[in-house]
């Protein structure tokens, strides 16, 4: 397998004097991975998707994406790599609501410059993968939550991105949104080859992964993988780590 | 006691906080408060200044138009403030509803309100004031300079302290007309309404066929009707009536821009969605929807901006085609400088005499008398002139004041006294006339289906008749309209075979000379000598005199126009800030998916040039169609069709054009420093050390 991210020795600090909120982080991973990253609150997940995603940048260290150097990269090229290259699904869902469905959805593609007739394919043929086809004409203020998270999730999906980055996607929903959510998620994982690095706070979520990073105060502190693990077993093995790291904290 | 003064303290200070906090937000809220109050303070100041009205108005017009004016200043005032205090209301139902979960009671929440508006009114009062009373002064150093009133500067106050006090009283009337809004805001809404009111705002959109295709129709049939006039006397407008065309031209434009603004215009984006090509670009995929989605919402808002930009367009044109065009057809009814006809027992010498009085050194000044011959013709088809003010529409027992027939001169004459007045253009243009030819002067451009041009005519005149063809029409008279109508060219032969052994009908005196512009002092002594005789007429007396008449007018209607402009530019700077804040979430997914800031750039100046474009393109539209229908069917046309005419419609619309530029670039920087601060906050430093980071590298 083709590593196509390296993270070297990223420190993150927000204010001079004050803790990092990520220290010295290194780690790879493989194309087609699906990487949970756990930890509690302030322990530096989401300042790390930050980082990892262009949107922030390390104090110290750095990010190889396919062999790119993000620090390397100017205000807009960072916008062009991330056109290219990345895909985000928020906990808030983050879709544009003056628009429709089908519209969120193709927004990425305009910006490749995809023909429209192209565009309306594969925005119909991901709506019925992530069974929001119906929907496709609404505003997504017309939709339920878990419908509104799929609709994020295709819009990120849709241009095939190296990496799929999802802060807390599950964060918002009841227990069957988010399980046809994973679900989806982990067929464009195993069908598309996209390597996604899920923030969550949930180990049933994370239990979707291949990988789990357990954060604690800006660093990883435990690496679970799932190797040939159903996961129902990865799930429950994921809830003992956490359980243990809990006790000891006390 | 002693809690209830805390707990006022309280409020205010919370409201003092608020403002402090907000203060980007709320300085444009103030600083057009302030420059409304000022506008307010400087036409009360105006209005109830004695020195200025006694020397401006000595018939009541003036003050009668101040009290009317101010009327609808006041309305608009209240207008505004109400509309920008509710603006600002809704921008804070949350906050408010937090107030209230946390156990504020409503009563205790409009405390607060009343507290921010004391601050602002009373600043704004201040600041107000202070505007108000520099411009007041401006205004009184302009119009003396312009009417050379003679007033000097010491005369007037700096603070007409009842001018004061009358906007103190009308800014407290305001402040409670505010309280009262804000208490029913308040009672109205249930604590679900304040919390979830932003929430509520969200609905889904339908397109209306039939009121689009109505508010297009009406409002090119309104437009269709306008042109209509512009076919004269077969238009509609004269076959059914002015007023009751004008009404329903009214009716239909006004109901049809609400109709188009509310219905056609987002059916015909959302209809052009279909294009797939157009629209699936990086561009139109956020801009049309985000346009659809800003058009609906606040259709009412871009109606009520449209309908004033309309009217306060056109009231400027009109006002200032007013001036403009009687100032341009002076030429035509004044072209000498002064004019007047000898009367019998005047004697040349003597006005030899009163020019050199008041005009000594003056090389370049003439004196031309010219003598006209009055003919008489029996053909068919006479011109209109012929008998133009031989009588009052015919009706019996009305005072005949003039003798129909052909006024006559001769080509030389009609020559020099072309060059005299400096036309040498149109002296060239006419070339001499032989025989039985001659040019007919027009009184208005010839509009008839036959030509006049090529007419023949016979004189009758005391030594015999004689057949003349018209070479030409124009309408460069030499003569004013007092002192001969139907005028007519002839050859220098025919002038002279009419005129012999004759005494002139009219002898007619035109002084002309660079010494003679603006001499008021002759022109008072000649109208001495000639006793108010009313065929005295004065090329720059008339312009001074009409300057003298309108000028108060327009200052006053100046002062509406300012006003809209304040108002109307806040109100789409408020707008269209307001509606960064709410998109601001959105841009940060657009770059995030991957826009360059500078394409977002883009997307929200495309957004903001579209609200702006609204109110004044289809103002500008409305306007140029009403200046057409005023200028073609309530002014006389003595100038003929020529653009030139339009210049001060250009002008005004130029002025108003970049005043609303300079709020459209006022409204980018805000909402794009909206949009991305300067990252001293935690949600942008990723952005900013981005920023930072590429400088650095």
């Amino acid at each position: 397998m083709r590593t196509i991210l390296k993270v070297n020795e990223v420190t993150k600090i927000y204010t001079k004097g004050q803790k990092p909120s990520l220290h010295k982080v290194s780690f790879e991973a493989e194309a087609g991975e699906f990487i949970g990253i756990m930890g509690a609150s302030g322990s530096g997940k989401t300042t790390l998707l930050n980082v990892l995603s262009t949107i922030d940048r390390p104090t110290e260290g750095n990010v190889l994406i396919d062999d790119v150097n993000l620090e390397k990269l100017s205000d807009s090229e960072a916008a062009d790599f991330r056109r290219d290259h990345l895909g985000f699904i928020f906990q808030e869902y983050f879709l544009l609501d003056s628009l429709t469905v089908r519209e969120n959805i193709s927004v990425p593609l305009t910006l490749q410059k995809i023909p429209p007739k192209k565009i309306e394919y594969m925005v119909r043929s991901l709506a019925e993968r992530f069974g929001i086809a119906s929907q496709l004409d609404k505003y997504p203020g017309e939709l339920s939550g878990g419908q509104r998270q799929r609709v994020s999730a295709a819009r990120a999906v849709i241009k095939k991105p190296g990496i799929l980055f999802a802060d807390e996607p599950t964060g918002a929903l009841d227990s069957a949104s988010a399980t046809e959510l994973l679900k989806a998620l982990y067929e464009a994982n195993r069908d598309l080859r996209t390597m996604i690095l899920m923030v969550t706070h949930d180990p049933y979520a994370a239990s979707y992964a291949n990988r789990i990073l357990i954060f604690r105060d800006g660093r990883i502190v435990e690496e679970l993988r799932r190797n040939r693990d159903e996961r129902q077993k990865f799930y429950e093995r994921i809830i003992e780590k956490v359980a243990e790291m809990d006790t000891g904290r006390n | 006691m002693k809690r209830e003064m805390n707990y006022e303290m309280n409020a205010f200070y919370i409201a003092y906080r608020n403002l402090k906090k907000n203060v980007s937000f709320y300085l444009l809220y103030f600083v057009s408060a302030a420059f409304v109050i000022a506008v307010f303070f400087s036409f009360t100041s105006f209005s109830k200044s004695r020195i200025i009205l006694d020397k401006i108005s000595s018939d009541g017009r003036v003050e009668t138009m101040c009290s009317t004016i101010s009327v609808f200043l006041m309305a608009f005032v209240i207008f505004y403030m109400a509309y920008s205090n509710r603006f600002f209301l809704r921008r804070r139902t949350k906050e408010l509803g937090i107030y209230a979960l946390l156990g504020y009671r409503k009563a205790d929440i409009l405390k607060l309100l009343i507290s921010e508006n004391i601050y602002i009114c009373c600043l704004a009062f201040l600041f107000g004031i202070l505007m108000g009373a520099l411009a007041y002064r401006g205004i009184v150093c302009l119009i003396n300079g312009l009417l050379r009133l003679g007033i000097r500067q010491s005369e007037l106050s700096f603070l007409d302290p009842s001018a004061v006090a009358q906007t103190a009283v009308f800014v407290a009337a305001v402040l409670v007309i505010l309280v009262i809004s804000n208490g029913r805001f308040l009672w109205r809404s249930s604590l679900m309404d304040l919390v979830r009111f932003e929430k509520s705002a969200e609905k889904k959109m339908k397109f209306h066929k039939l009121p689009a295709a109505a508010g297009f129709l009406m409002i090119l049939s309104g437009y269709g009707l306008s042109l209509d006039i512009l076919r004269g006397s077969r238009s509609v407008w004269i076959r059914a009536g002015f007023y009751q065309t004008g009404l329903l031209t009214l009716f239909l434009v006004t109901a049809g821009t609400v109709l188009f603004i509310a219905f056609f215009l987002p059916y015909v984006m959302e209809r052009s969605k279909r294009h797939k090509k157009s629209f699936y670009t990086d561009m139109k995929i956020v801009t049309t929807p985000g346009f659809i989605y800003r058009i609906r919402s606040n259709s009412r808002t871009l109606i009520m901006l449209t309908l004033l930009s309309a009217a306060v367009l056109t009231v400027s044109s009109v006002m200032a085609l007013t001036l403009y065009y009687p100032i341009a057809a002076v030429s035509r009814v004044a072209p000498s400088e002064i004019e007047f006809r000898i009367g019998d027992g005047m004697r040349e010498e003597d006005i030899i005499d009163l020019a050199e009085r008041y005009a000594p050194d003056a090389a370049d000044t003439e004196i031309t008398i010219t003598d006209l011959y009055r003919v008489t013709s029996d053909s068919d088809h006479l011109p209109v002139e012929y008998s133009l003010g031989s009588s009052m529409n015919g009706a019996q027992g009305e005072e005949i004041l003039r003798e129909a027939g052909f006024e006559c001169i001769s080509y030389s004459q009609y020559r020099r006294l072309l060059e005299e007045q400096g036309k040498n253009k149109a002296a060239d243009r006419y070339a001499p006339l032989s025989g039985n030819e001659c040019i007919l002067l027009k009184y208005q451009p010839d509009e008839q289906e036959e030509p006049e041009a090529g007419r023949q005519y016979v004189l009758d005149f005391a030594n015999g008749s004689a057949e003349v063809t018209v070479k030409e029409l124009s309408l460069d008279n030499v003569i004013s309209f007092a002192n001969s109508v139907g005028t007519l060219v002839v050859s220098d032969e025919l002038y002279s075979a009419i005129s012999r052994g004759q005494t002139p009908d009219v002898r007619v005196a035109s002084l002309n000379g660079s010494a003679l512009k603006d001499n008021e002092a002759l022109y008072q002594a000649l109208s001495d000598y000639l006793d108010g005789s009313p065929y005295l007429q004065g090329h720059s007396h008339r312009i001074n005199e009409l300057i003298y008449m309108n000028s108060s007018t327009f200052l006053l209607i100046g002062f509406l126009v300012i006003l809209f402009f304040i108002a109307a530019g806040s109100i789409l700077y408020f707008n269209n800030r307001s509606a960064a804040e709410d998109s601001k979430a959105d841009y940060e997914i657009l770059e995030k998916i991957g826009y360059r800031r500078s394409k977002i750039r883009k997307i929200i100046r495309r957004q903001i040039r579209a609200f702006f474009a609204i109110p004044f393109l289809l103002g500008l539209a409305d306007c140029i169609f009403a200046s057409m229908v005023y200028k073609a069917g309530l002014m006389q046309n003595l100038l003929g069709s020529s653009w030139s005419q339009y210049v001060p419609v250009g002008i005004a619309v130029l002025l108003t054009a970049l005043i609303y530029f300079v709020y459209y670039i006022l409204t980018v920087k805000s909402c794009c420093a909206t949009v991305w601060p300067l990252d001293r906050t935690m949600n942008c430093s990723a952005i900013g050390q981005n920023d930072e980071l590429s400088t650095r590298i």
